[in-house]
């Protein structure tokens, strides 16, 4: 019986955290509305090949640049949605960016302003090197032994990040001002979920295909569905 | 002269003295410490002596600046190589510490001519190129307790060396030729070498280990070495690294002046690696980029050859070695061909006539002892850098190898001259020899290579048994003569 109690305790203990952790989501989600957008790119797929001379076990012997990458129905990857204007408090989760096969998982990374979890699941010799200028740019090693360094970017910028130890790395960290974002799947497709009901700009923002932007209302309890072709 | 006129004069010596005294109290003060510079005044002073490379808006376009790798700085974006704090920018102690001694190993020079009050102005002024930057006090870099140089140390610091891998562009001995060599690039995009570890009078911001650790904890900024402070094992690691660093080659260069060519008795080895060649103690020979004739070599890769030579009763040979951290594979593939060559007068003279050391022209020819990668060692006369003709029947041999970014080469040819083409060597005459160098793997080829003026060489005289014949002879006939004056002056008296 007492088994069966501490059993009971344990669970209501644990609903209640994890409801706990998931139920602070951003200031005004109450009765927000989603935003389903689908970018598209009517151009080829851009991807570079290079020969690799080192580190063959991890990075294998053919590094492929994806510097556009185009799915289903044109759909275009790694392009960063967002809600300009709208209000929010940061997400409370941690961002992360690893480092593996030599390229950076994911490509792109959107995060509010705080700190992210950069990884070396290689186990060789990396370099953070970040072009900044809102924030303080970064070139710290990060060898094998250094699993994960904890890097802090607070202001709001799209950060270009490279490995100079292997020169076609090349990963983004978008650090957006509201927690209303999202970036494209390989079908080009994101999800913004409770976005507080409004009339905004949508900002699409691509590393090699520029900015674009869309205007969208977002009415409480709604998806409202947004398509943009991003052009050469 | 009046008496008051020489007072007059006596009073202004005295004067001129003190202040003399005065300046140099001043200057012997130990280095200066930080001074408010006057930004405009050092306006002046940039527009003479920095705007030819730096350019007139900061921006490092100056006129001179498409020769010039490394690039001039852009000081309009605030970034510095060189600073000892742990933020992104310099101290101004930084900043004139790097324009009076200069950048070694780049095009900057030591501006240590200057006046101290004019050095200081520059640094205000071109903090004035990026103001924003400096608004913020820069925070000192606080390095770990040093760790004075040991061999348990030194072997800590090889250890961490190879952990955090700094082989991957400092290569595996240290002369930059790492796999990741060629893909580097600084923040603006122009492509950078790394430093050859084993040459450290090139390092940038100084060899002294303090300089060494600073570089490693906090990277040097705009280019792709990162801070290593928050990534080695332990804090004190930067210790062991700049002591490991500084073991892998010579403090100084102590270049040499005259090549001395040792006599020897039986065979000289072919192979360059052999104990023969590296027991013995090189001439380190410098080498300059070739700017007189077009296309010209304003970055040379090689600035250096260790000469080790000898000789017996039948040839002369020369042990070669120097750096490129690029092995070209040469005829016969797309690559630029690495080449050495030697080059001497083809007959002695009896003046100071020697042939125009850029490889002779039109009326006086050059004999080379040359090497070239696919190709190996042949004698050849040169009218100029682009008129060579192999000799025919060349009588020159040798060996290159190439390990980690170094070339050691051993060539040889007989003592004496088959025609009057090549030169003969004699024990105890200055013969005028000079060095040219390529690095195809750097684009070098014809005129664009390294090279050095004229040097004199001179075998040493050959061993003899003579010196252990002739003073016990002296001395034995020295003692007859005396026997006999004491025999001769008994039998008078």
């Amino acid at each position: 019986m007492r088994k069966v109690l501490a059993a009971f305790v344990t669970l209501a203990l644990v609903a209640g955290v994890s409801v706990f952790a998931y139920s602070p989501v951003p200031a005004g989600a109450q009765g927000g509305g989603a935003i389903e957008a689908s970018v598209t790119y009517n151009g080829a797929p851009v991807v570079e090949k290079l020969k690799v001379n080192k580190d063959t076990k991890q990075c294998g012997t053919e590094a492929v640049i994806e510097k556009v990458v185009v799915g289903g129905n044109k759909g275009l990857a790694n392009a960063v949605v967002s809600v300009a204007g709208a209000k929010g408090a940061p997400r409370a989760m941690k961002a992360e960016i690893d480092q593996h096969g030599c390229k950076f998982v994911p490509r792109v990374v959107a995060m509010t302003p705080g700190a992210i979890d950069i990884k070396n699941s290689d186990g060789i010799l990396h370099n953070i090197h970040t072009y900044s200028t809102a924030n303080a740019s970064i070139n710290k090693a990060q060898p094998k032994f250094k699993k994960v360094m904890t890097e802090k970017f607070d202001k709001p910028e799209f950060i270009k990040l490279t490995c100079d130890v292997h020169s076609w790395m090349l990963g983004w960290i978008a650090v957006m001002p509201n927690p209303f974002f999202g970036v494209t799947d390989a079908n080009g497709a994101t999800r913004i979920e409770n976005v507080p009901p409004g009339k905004y700009t949508l900002d699409v923002w691509h590393e090699t295909l520029g900015k674009q932007t869309k205007a969208v209302e977002v009415k409480a309890g709604q998806t409202v569905k947004v398509a943009i072709e991003m052009k050469k | 002269m009046p008496a008051r006129a020489r007072a007059r004069v006596t009073w202004a010596g005295g004067v001129v003295g003190a202040l003399i005294v005065a300046v140099s109290v001043v200057a012997a003060a130990g280095p200066a410490a930080a001074q408010a510079g006057d930004a405009r005044a050092g306006n002046a002073v940039y527009a003479l002596r920095c705007a030819g490379c730096h350019g007139e808006k900061g921006d490092g376009q100056g006129p001179a600046a498409e020769l010039l790798r490394p690039a001039p700085r852009d000081f309009t974006t605030g970034v510095y190589k060189i600073r000892s704090t742990a933020s992104k920018t310099p101290t101004d102690q930084d900043l004139f510490d790097v324009i009076t001694h200069g950048m070694p190993g780049t095009s900057m020079p030591p501006w240590s001519v200057l006046p101290d009050r004019d050095r200081w102005n520059l640094v205000a002024y071109l903090k004035g190129f990026a103001p924003e930057k400096f608004k913020e006090a820069p925070k000192k870099l606080e390095l770990p307790k040093d760790v004075a140089s040991s061999a348990e140390s030194i072997r800590r610091g090889r250890e961490m060396f190879e952990a955090i891998e700094c082989n991957k562009c400092h290569g595996t001995q240290g002369r930059a030729d790492g796999p990741s060599r060629a893909e580097l690039k600084d923040d603006w995009g122009h492509p950078i070498a790394p430093a050859n570890l084993t040459k450290p009078w090139n390092f940038r911001g100084g060899m002294s280990r303090t300089a060494i650790a600073t570089r490693i904890a906090a990277g040097v900024l705009g280019t792709p070495m990162p801070s290593f402070i928050d990534s080695v094992e332990k804090p004190e690691d930067v210790w062991h690294l700049t002591n490991y660093i500084l073991s892998l080659g010579p403090g100084a260069p102590r270049y040499a002046t005259l090549l001395t060519v040792t006599s020897v008795t039986g065979a000289i080895p072919d192979d360059p690696n052999a104990a023969f060649w590296t027991t013995r103690a090189p001439s380190n020979i410098p080498l300059m980029g070739q700017v007189i004739q077009d296309p010209r070599n304003f970055n040379p890769s090689i600035d250096m050859v260790a000469v080790r030579a000898v000789y017996n009763d039948r040839e002369i040979a020369f042990h070669l070695t120097w750096d490129d951290p690029t092995e070209s594979a040469g005829a016969g593939t797309q690559a630029l061909p690495d080449a050495l060559a030697l080059q001497f007068p083809p007959r002695p003279s009896r003046g100071p006539e020697r042939p125009y050391f850029l490889m002779g022209d039109a009326s006086d020819a050059v004999y080379l002892l040359r090497w070239e990668s696919g190709r190996g060692v042949l004698e050849a006369t040169a009218n100029g850098p682009t008129k060579l003709a192999p000799i025919a029947g060349s009588e020159a041999a040798g060996r290159a190898v190439f390990a980690d970014g170094r070339y050691r080469l051993v060539m040889k040819r007989p003592l004496a001259a088959k025609d009057d083409a090549r030169p003969a060597f004699q024990p105890a005459v200055f013969t005028p020899v000079a060095f040219q160098a390529w690095d195809g793997g750097a684009g070098e080829t014809g005129t664009k290579m390294s090279l050095t003026s004229w040097y004199y060489l001179r075998l040493e005289e050959p061993e003899s048994n003579r010196r252990f014949v002739l003073p016990p002879v002296v001395a034995i006939l020295a003692l007859a003569a005396m026997l006999l004056v004491v025999r001769v002056a008994q039998m008078r008296s």
